[in-house]
Formats: C-alpha cells, structure tokens, sequence
C-alpha cells in the first residue's frame, strides 16, 4: 500500500470541530472527521483530516468562523 | 520466599515487561519501584492477571508484594474465549443521550476499527446501525477499508426495508435474525456498541 500524506486540524473543542465540519460541508471540501492521532494530543479528541492540496482554502474558508488550533501532516498506509 | 525484581531507575514499559515474565513463573513476587507511572502499570498488570497486590512506600521509592490467592478475584483473564470476535453496532449513534455526539464517536470509533489489531471477524448492523453501510454515509470509507480487510459485515435486511434503504447499502450485505443470532450465539468475544 502506497502511503498517502494529508493534513490535519486540531480544534479547542467538539462544539469547534462541528462548526468547521458544517462548514466544509457546506462548501463541498473532502474532509474526514478522525479521532486525533495518537501522536499528538488535544482536549477534544477529534479532529478534521482534509487532502493535502485542499489545506489552503480550508484554513481560508475557517478564518473568523472558528479558530484553528494548529495543523499537522499525516501520513497514513 | 518471594523472588524481588528491582525496576528501580528503569523506563516504561521496562518494569512491565520484567513483572509480567516473572509473573508467568511465580506466584509470588516483590517489585521494586521509584516511578509513579512504573508504580501504577505493574498494580494493574499485576491485577489484570489475577493477582492481589499489596504495597508499601519507603521515600521515594514503592515495594509492591504480588502473590495469588486462592479467594476468587475477578473474572478478568480467567477465561479466554475462544472463536470470532464480534462488533454489533446498534445504532448510527454511539452512546445514548446526545445524537450530534454519538454521531462524532461514531465516525470516531469506525475509524479506529480500520486501524485496530486484530480486527472483529464480523460487524452487525442492526436498527438505525444500518444507516452507517447506506449510500451518503460518512463513514462508508471506513467501513469499505473493513470489508476490504476481510471483516465480514452483516446489514440487518429488516431494518434496511424498515427504513426503504435496502437499494442503498453499500458496504455489507444483506443479513436476517438467523445469521445475526447464529453469529452473536457462536461468538468467542461480542463488543456491543
């Protein structure tokens, strides 16, 4: 199996996480809602996963809707 | 007399791995440790193996005496059950109280499962569970990623008419009672969700 690389968006809360997935939604962006990967951590325990190529205009999309905590690659099999 | 194993000083999982080793070959054993978390593991190592632990702290540092008795203890580890492992999902939601909850540990947990060793032998989907295998689910990835490993997943084929989605199912096939009792009746371990 071939890895693939995206990104990830950790949220401050659950409440967080679903306005950015309405969103996304909203807006057609491919995303994925995962639990938080095991090597990074936050409060909430669950997380956005979008494709690498669609990070940009979703953390444009986000801005003055609902704040990023932070972003990060995964790499998944 | 019982052996001592001094896990002073030493990283997890080290002291975890040098208890449950001596463990497999006594019955009776003294663990040295000078770590909170090395202090905790071994307890509930030494617990989850059926063994009364007892401990006494000096400074820093904690000796933790482990032996067997013969009162009965918990079940936990006394038996391990033997034939497939069977996850029944009954509900498109996990937990009761709150559904926009339930909904996101729901996708949570699926996918989890693709990532988990070993992976249940079967999935049941039963009443609103069949929501989760229909065409616009969000998490019909997960549940292909299953099926593709190999996990066999049965759709209640009640329920999908109950709910006029039998056209739309996607991932699993179609199941009825005798399967889904059949399976959940010869099951070695069931997690119900």
């Amino acid at each position: 199996m071939s890895r693939v690389f995206r990104k990830v968006l950790l949220f401050e809360s659950v409440s967080a996480v679903l306005v950015a997935e309405k969103v996304l939604k909203d807006r057609g962006i491919p995303y994925k809602l995962i639990p938080v990967p095991k090597h990074l951590s936050s409060d909430c325990g669950v997380c956005i996963r979008v494709n690498v190529e669609d990070l940009r205009s979703t953390e444009e999309i986000l801005t003055g809707k609902v704040k990023v905590l932070s972003t990060h690659e995964l790499s998944e099999t | 007399m019982a052996n001592t194993i001094d896990a002073r000083g030493l990283a997890c999982p080290q002291p975890v791995i040098l208890t449950k080793k001596a463990l497999e070959a006594n019955d009776d054993l003294i663990v040295l440790v000078d770590d909170t978390a090395a202090r905790e593991n071994v307890k509930r190592l030494a617990i989850n193996m059926g063994f009364v632990v007892e401990e006494e702290h000096q400074g820093s540092e904690t000796r933790i005496r482990i032996n067997k008795v013969s009162v009965c203890t918990r079940a936990q580890g006394a038996i391990t059950p033997q034939g497939p492992v069977v996850v029944v999902i009954a509900s498109n939601t996990m937990g009761r109280g709150e559904d926009v909850l339930g909904g996101v540990l729901m996708k949570s947990f699926l996918h989890t499962l693709t990532q988990a060793c070993p992976m249940p032998d079967t999935m049941i989907l039963f009443n609103t569970g069949v929501k989760l295998a229909v065409k616009g689910s969000e998490v019909l990835d997960d549940l292909e990623s299953l099926a593709n490993a190999g996990v066999n997943i049965l759709a209640c084929g009640t329920c999908l008419n109950y709910f006029s989605l039998k056209e739309n199912l996607i991932v699993g096939v179609v199941s009825n009672m005798y399967d889904i009792s059949q399976t959940m009746l010869t099951a070695g371990r069931i997690v119900q969700i």
